[in-house]
């Protein structure tokens, strides 16, 4: 033991590489490497010779104890301590003592060696927390993770892989019952091709696929994988399995609920479109982009107003734009009228409706417009028919009391004259009452026949008109009435030239010739010939036909809203029976013609009948 | 029988004016009838008898539709006459046209000759109210 304590430092002791400490029985430092000088930077000077706890006053008491033990003849003994050192950093070591014999084989001392592991104790801590955060975040994304050894031929499942797969824990997979978790058809296919060329040609994989789990429930699941080598040489599988069926369902259904309002925007038989603050467009569906003539939305994204619609229209557009983002209040059902830069006019029923973020923050305005021009056009042309109608029904009330009076006259007399015969008995007197009676009947039956011919003329409207020559028809008229001419030694000048021609109904025309021509004889002025002048005038799209008398005229002051009625005559002439002019007025309008008259009494009477040139 | 003088009957109907006449004849209602075949020869008549000052008629049966001066146009004119007595002016028509009532309403707020409006027929009943004088 002497001899050890004595011996001088070993080159060889010092050039160990390890950290190592040679004690002797007292557990003095008798030799020691470099290594460990350098490793505790301990003083060369002050190292050799003294105690080892008083050289490293920071290695842990049970080392001391080993180290007894080690003299007395213990095996070698192994293990890790903590030094904290004097800067109270932490180090870990890696200690490992065997007795030190002589010659011998006396135990003549120990032989410590003490390697830093700080390091190798770090990485592992840090694999440890690895390994928990990776379960973790394996427990939460629903990753789970696989091994197959292709020298042992097994199949090894983590936790989450069989919480995915719903089996026990003492479930033992294999490659063939792992791959028939996959549904029959395209994911199981799909999983054996990709297993079988990772094997033959060392290529990764990365499939979502459908798998049923062992409870039945159907799962998409996100299946990876890739070869492992070890020099070189094919020596397993490693991969992952994933739970996306949360994921993507809920993104078939967003991409479900995006595809239904796309659909419904772009259907919607309105112009739908948003504009950004600028008002330009940002978005616009089918029926916006037919309206303005574009094939693709693309055509109008970032346009505004003012590049599709005449400046007018795009300054009102604009205004009711800022009203709706500035105030952030909608504007709904609003009827605008726009007009295209191609001149196009279309009426719309427009909302405007502002968008607002999350900070509730106007950011657009969301437009809708529906096409109201055709419901525009029935609007004006039931106005139209309401006039129509009101007028219509005006003329069949004047009817209707025109009727009732007629008939009540009638009915009148009969009753009044039969009350007379029952209670007469003078037979002259009776004879006579009869005879009234004869003539109530007649001036009855004559009346009815009146009243059916305005009738015929006005359930006639759609009598059809045609192109007459108006010289000839003139002329026939005149050949008929040649005998009532000769009689009243009256005249007609034809001034209308050969070829003019209008569109009428060929026998309203004849009967309104006939009855203006006659009423101008009839009431002729008794001191001249009568003569009638019938002329032919166009203004604008309507022919006139002009007849002028020299007869003796109508006070038109006192009779001018009565001369077209029925059963009012003017004259004192026998043959006056006010039918004539009524029914002629009525035909003129069946042929949605008008009647103008001047007359001076004394003088004469000139009609002026217009009627449009369209049928 | 209050008998009055003489009585107007202005119409262009013969019948009515048979008719009117020959119940009056019948209750001796009045001395004189004298018919007229529309308004303007009634009005010609009572225009000659104011200037001359000779005997008006105590009564009118007036008809609305006649022609060359209707029932309408007679009392526009009538009722601007200065005429020395209110006379009754019975109108008779078969109209039931509202628009003629409400010109009858017109003309009896306006005048001081009592108008009474009737339609036709007239019955003998009805007559003997008729005929008395204004």
């Amino acid at each position: 033991m002497k001899e050890a304590k004595v011996q001088p430092r070993s080159f060889l002791i010092a050039q160990l590489p390890n950290p190592t400490v040679f004690l002797n029985a007292e557990l003095e430092v008798v030799h020691a490497s470099d290594s460990l000088i350098r490793a505790f930077h301990f003083d060369r000077k002050n190292l050799f010779g003294r105690r080892i706890y008083e050289v490293l006053p920071q290695a842990p008491e049970h080392l001391i104890g080993v180290l007894r033990r080690c003299l007395e003849g213990a095996e070698t003994d192994k293990g890790i301590d903590r030094f904290i050192s004097s800067d109270n950093s932490e180090y870990w070591y890696e200690y490992s003592n065997t007795p030190w014999y002589d010659k011998g084989e006396n135990i003549i001392g120990v032989i410590l060696q003490i390697v830093n592991i700080t390091d190798r104790i770090k990485l592992e801590l840090d694999y440890e927390k690895a390994q928990i955060l990776l379960e973790a975040k394996a427990v939460n994304a629903r990753i789970g993770s696989w091994e197959y050894n292709a020298i042992t031929g097994k199949l090894t499942w983590c936790d989450m892989t069989r919480k995915i797969h719903e089996v026990p824990e003492d479930f033992e997979p294999n490659i063939e019952s792992a791959i028939e978790f996959y549904m029959e058809g395209y994911s199981r296919n799909t999983i054996s091709m990709a297993v079988y060329k990772a094997m033959e040609s060392g290529t990764h994989w990365k499939e979502k696929l459908k798998i049923i789990t062992a409870s039945g429930k159907e799962l998409w699941v996100v299946a990876s994988g890739k070869p492992l080598y070890k020099d070189g040489i094919y020596v397993g599988l490693i991969g992952t399995i994933q739970d996306v069926t949360e994921v993507n369902v809920s993104n078939q259904r967003s991409t479900e609920s995006e595809n239904l309002l796309h659909t419904v925007v772009d259907n919607l038989p309105l112009n739908v479109y948003i504009k950004d603050l600028e008002s330009k467009k940002i978005l616009v569906n089918k029926s916006e982009c037919a309206y303005l003539g574009v094939q693709d939305a693309s055509e109008l994204i970032g346009k505004s107003d003012f590049d599709l619609y005449d400046q007018k229209v795009a300054q009102e557009s604009r205004d009711e734009d800022l009203f709706v983002l500035n105030n952030g209040t909608p504007i709904l059902g609003k009827e605008t009228i726009s007009v295209q830069k191609n001149g196009k006019v279309t009426h719309f029923l427009t909302s405007k409706i502002p968008l607002f973020d999350e900070e509730q923050e106007v950011y657009g305005l969301l437009g809708l417009s529906m096409d109201i021009s055709d419901l525009k056009q029935k609007e004006g042309e039931l106005r139209e028919l309401i006039n129509v109608s009101s007028q219509q029904n005006k003329k069949l009330v004047n009817f209707a009391h025109i009727v009732s009076h007629n008939l009540r006259s009638h009915s009148a007399n009969f009753s009044m004259l039969l009350d007379f015969l029952a209670n007469e008995q003078d037979v002259e007197e009776r004879d006579r009452i009869l005879g009234m009676l004869n003539d109530a009947s007649e001036n009855l039956l004559e009346t009815l026949e009146n009243l059916n011919e305005v009738v015929a003329i006005n359930t006639n409207v759609r009598l059809e008109k045609k192109q007459i020559r108006i010289h000839r028809a003139v002329h026939a008229v005149q050949q008929n009435l040649s005998g009532f001419l000769q009689t009243h030694e009256g005249v007609i000048h034809n001034e209308i030239p050969h070829d003019a021609t209008l569109q009428a109904v060929p026998a309203y025309l004849d009967s309104i010739l006939i009855n203006f021509i006659t009423n101008g004889i009839k009431y002729r002025h008794p001191d001249r010939r009568p003569e009638v002048r019938i002329c032919y005038e166009h203004t604008g799209s309507q022919a006139v036909l002009v007849i002028s008398d020299n007869g003796i005229g109508i006070d038109l002051k006192k009779y001018g809203d009565k001369l077209f009625g029925m059963y009012k005559t003017f004259h004192n002439h026998p043959d006056a029976r006010g039918i004539g002019l009524y029914i002629t007025k009525n035909q003129i309008e069946a042929m949605n013609g008008r009647i103008l008259t001047c007359s001076e009494v004394g003088k004469g009477t000139t009609f002026k009948i217009y009627l449009d040139e369209q049928s | 029988m209050n008998k009055v003088d003489t009585v107007f009957i202005i119409d262009d109907d013969p019948i009515t004016v048979f008719g009117i006449r020959k119940m009056l004849m019948a209750m001796e209602a009045a001395e004189h009838t004298e018919s007229f075949a529309n308004g303007q020869l009634a009005f010609q008549k009572i225009q000659q008898l104011i200037e001359t000052g000779g005997h008006l008629p105590e009564v009118i049966f007036l008809d609305i539709n006649m022609p060359i001066m209707d029932g309408w146009q007679f009392l526009e004119a009538f009722t601007k006459l200065l005429c020395p007595r209110p006379i009754r002016i019975n109108i008779v028509t078969s109209s039931i046209d509202p628009y003629d009532l409400q010109r009858f309403e017109g003309f009896k707020s306006r005048t001081r000759h009592l108008l009474e409006y009737r339609n036709k027929p007239i019955k003998m009943s009805d007559l003997q109210e008729m005929t008395r004088a204004a």
